[in-house]
């Protein structure tokens, strides 16, 4: 038997909770076009909030980027099944993004996102932080507390950013909110019936502050003393 | 943003004290993203950097800002600074604007002539270094002190240089040069906007950077100031084009209102008094040509509540208009309000509710789970990477992910922090540094073969796709994710492997191993781990795996075991001196028992 990626292992560990919650799981492109990861998602053009994003630009192809985050495939799904009818849906997805920065012990240009969202009549700021409680215990342990701070995304009204408390200490996990209108209308829904959220955030970053592992570069070195984790059987 | 607690205090004496502020903000407005206790003067201050919001970067980078802000969060008394901003007497000016681009929504300017240029006074000193600003002269510093203070960039041209006192807002010429303030000269083109006289001069690049022609210098008597406001995608766009950050260009692409313009003008004049009593001012010229517009905006307490997820009550949003003071009508339920033309963030009803969420504080908010009877599909391609992941490993093959930017391809990335600017066509190239590495490893890693695999996307010109690729040190194979899963049974397991997560990980050293291995020969009666006892009771503390056995054979009446030890610090290199004398102290003890002989 072989050893298992501790990425993937956390990837599916993260499916599975989602899973139980009703999530279905999404995946999409990596080189992804800027309308999927900005426009739909109400970044303006030539506007400050692009900053944010560190954006690796193809070369000799304007309409084109590495996606900056898996929003974009939440975007697609909720699209997809909307034009199907199948509201209320919720999706889930795990997949590598890439971010134009410095590399060291906590940045890498490459590095997985976990991104969901949820859209129905009534889903609200509170089903947010039920369905992220339930995860964060799942992936961190069952004392686990989160807490929401005002932030800012484009894409979501309100934006806040999701904490979580892990052995004592509240640490900045990932950004959330409730889907923008604009990114509703631009995805073929209508605003005045259904509303929903999204979030996102590294699951590299869960794994390290799980595990206790020191530098997020040791993912992508294609080393074997990675792969610590034994399975059950 | 870097915030002094003195400074702020000026607008907000019942300020709480600078730790609680730290929550205060974290939890109802930005990151605080650090706090510097500092000591100027034998006067205390602390330095909290705001990591303010892009939605509200137009009213927040300033002290005022955060200071309205926290007294209305708070509930606290405001020190409105404007009675005291009086200019004793004015007269009537010369000075003729013009605005030629429409990127320029509004132009102030004034004469101020027999100023002084000289040092600050004490308090702007102090207030400037304080945020980690250098004091430069009287002049300067109060352009810098009013955006610091209220947010509104500001610059001084030297009248001398005005001709015939006309400025003109107007589109550069396609390769027009400008020498900035500090010497670097800039090419501009036609979509960029520049501050001109009379004579064609270009004399700042508007609300980037002033240029060197209209510089103050220690002998300028006569001054003209400005307070403008300009687009902002204008301003974005060619301070991004030129290479250009400064604060005003941080300021102005954030979209300020151009009625800020107007407060800038009286503080900045102000200062000016202050510093210069002895100077005579000319009356404001104010160029505007389209006035920002009074926005309404509508929302019900109860969609409020359904966005938050919380019952907000008419009286509790009641509580915060009043607060904030936003000017409100109200009607069975709804709201309508006026939005003051500093907070061009709020347009919306989930704008409200963000707002109200945040004042409120979103611990408010209260876990629920969601039950809708959700029928999600099965996801094909994560369907084929599981079943692909688990044949694998199933097969003995460990999994390794590697970078996705490489030195050659189709699809090249513009402008990258690294030198690896080309997008892999294949996980093979990728994948044969991961086996040598491995191979380099493999006595650490107690393998008698390096197999692996990595499931990963490769791009072509106009494609993407998903590849399997697995081997080892002599074959490698890769193939698409759709060929490997061609054969896949249609009622496999979707379930991905369980594993015991309450492993510890535990970080490898960083420095090289060492490999020894012993062969010993005893008599047959003689179990292996008789040997391994004495192995391990002398290898000390340097043996990072083993003792293993990996060989064993029996000639006549003796058994050889062979064992493999792998010597690695995690502090230091080792030498082959000091693992020697472990191999020969494990040889002498081992030789001490009759009839045991290493080989």
């Amino acid at each position: 038997m072989g050893t298992e990626h501790p990425l993937s292992i956390l990837a599916n560990q993260a499916y599975q909770a989602f899973s139980e919650m009703g999530f279905e799981i999404g995946t999409g492109p990596e080189l992804e076009t800027d309308w999927y990861n900005f426009y739909v998602l109400n970044f303006p053009k030539d506007h400050p909030a692009l900053d944010m994003q560190d954006t690796f630009w193809i070369k000799e192809d304007a309409k084109h980027v590495l996606r900056t985050h898996t929003t974009t495939v939440t975007a697609r799904e909720l699209e997809k099944a909307g034009k199907e009818g199948r509201l209320p849906a919720a999706f889930i997805s795990v997949g590598k993004v890439f971010r134009n920065e410095a590399t060291d012990i906590t940045h890498e240009m490459q590095f997985f996102q976990i991104d969901g969202g949820m859209v129905g009549e009534n889903i609200t700021l509170a089903d947010l932080k039920g369905v992220l409680t339930n995860f964060y215990k799942k992936m961190l342990g069952p004392d686990v507390e989160i807490e929401f701070r005002p932030s800012f995304f484009p894409f979501t009204e309100p934006s806040i950013e999701v904490f979580a408390k892990f052995k004592g200490k509240w640490l900045e996990m990932m950004g959330a909110g409730m889907l923008h209108p604009n990114v509703l209308r631009n995805i073929g829904l209508d605003p005045s019936k259904v509303q929903g959220f999204a979030f996102g955030g590294g699951l590299d970053r869960i794994a390290m502050i799980k595990w206790d592992i020191p530098d997020v570069r040791l993912f992508y070195q294609g080393d074997l003393r990675l792969n610590q984790f034994q399975n059950k059987t | 943003m870097k915030i002094s607690y003195n400074w702020l205090k000026w607008y907000v004496p019942e300020a709480p004290s600078a730790e609680k502020l730290v929550d205060i903000f974290n939890y109802h407005l930005c990151e605080v993203e650090s706090v510097e206790h500092r000591v100027f003067n034998k006067e205390e201050d602390w330095i909290l950097d705001l990591k303010i919001l892009p939605n509200r970067a137009h009213d927040l980078l300033s002290h005022q800002g955060i200071a309205r802000e926290l007294t209305s969060l708070l509930n606290i008394k405001f020190i409105d600074p404007t009675p005291k901003y009086k200019i004793p007497e004015s007269k009537p000016t010369k000075l003729i604007q013009t605005i030629e681009s429409s990127n320029c929504r509004r132009y102030m300017g004034r004469v101020i002539r027999n100023i002084k240029i000289g040092p600050s006074p004490e308090w702007v000193i102090k207030h400037l270094e304080a945020i980690g600003q250098r004091s430069i002269n009287n002049i300067v510093d109060a352009t810098n002190i009013v955006m610091f203070d209220c947010g509104q960039p500001a610059h001084v041209f030297n009248l001398s240089r005005v001709k015939n006192l006309k400025l003109k807002v107007r589109n550069a010429n396609k390769g027009e040069k400008i020498t900035l303030l500090g010497g670097v000269e800039k090419t501009l083109d036609e979509t960029m906007m520049v501050i001109a006289d009379d004579l064609g001069n270009s004399l700042d690049i508007a609300g980037i950077k002033g240029g060197n022609y209209a510089e103050l210098d220690k002998d300028t008597k006569d001054i003209v100031l400005e307070c403008a406001n300009f687009d902002p995608t204008s301003v974005r766009k060619t301070a991004q084009a030129l290479n250009i950050f400064t604060d005003a260009r941080k300021r102005f692409e954030n979209d300020l209102s151009p009625e800020l313009a107007a407060f800038g003008m009286l503080e900045l004049s102000a200062l000016i008094l202050e510093m210069c009593p002895e100077a005579i001012f000319e009356d404001v010229i104010d160029v505007y040509p389209k006035k920002q517009e009074g926005k309404k905006l509508f929302f019900s307490t109860d969609r409020i509540s359904k966005i938050l997820g919380i019952e907000v009550s008419d009286k509790e949003i009641e509580g915060i208009l009043n607060r904030y003071v936003f000017e409100y009508v109200y009607k069975k339920g709804k709201f309508e309000i006026t939005i003051p033309p500093m907070r061009l963030d709020l347009a919306t009803e989930e704008d409200m509710a963000e707002e109200i969420g945040r004042i409120l504080g979103y611990n408010k908010v209260k876990e629920n789970i969601p039950k809708i009877d959700f029928k999600p599909k099965i996801n094909e391609t994560y369907a084929k990477i599981i079943s692909a992941r688990n044949k694998l490993l199933n097969e003995g093959y460990s999994e390794v992910m590697t970078y996705t930017f490489c030195d050659q391809g189709e699809i090249e990335v513009k402008n990258s922090a690294s030198d690896k600017k080309f997008l892999r066509t294949n996980l093979s190239d990728g994948f044969k540094e991961s086996i040598k590495l491995n191979h380099a490893n493999i006595a650490l890693l107690g393998l008698k073969e390096i197999k692996v695999f990595e499931i990963g996307t490769v791009f072509t010109k106009n494609r993407e796709q998903i590849n399997v690729c697995y081997g080892d040190k002599k074959n490698i194979t890769e193939v698409s994710l759709d060929d490997f899963c061609k054969n896949m049974s249609s009622n496999f397991s979707l379930k991905p492997i369980t594993y015991n997560l309450e492993t510890k990980f535990k970080m490898w050293s960083l420095f090289p191993f060492i490999v020894r291995d012993i062969a010993v020969f005893v008599l047959e009666n003689v179990k292996s781990r008789e040997v391994e006892k004495i192995i391990k009771k002398n290898m000390g503390n340097m043996v990072i795996r083993g003792p293993e056995i990996f060989d064993e054979f029996k000639k006549e009446n003796k058994i050889s075991y062979a064992f493999r030890l792998v010597f690695q610090s995690y502090d230091r290199t080792l030498t082959d001196i000091e693992v020697k004398g472990v191999m020969d102290k494990i040889t002498e003890k081992i030789k001490e028992n009759k009839g045991w002989q290493v080989r």
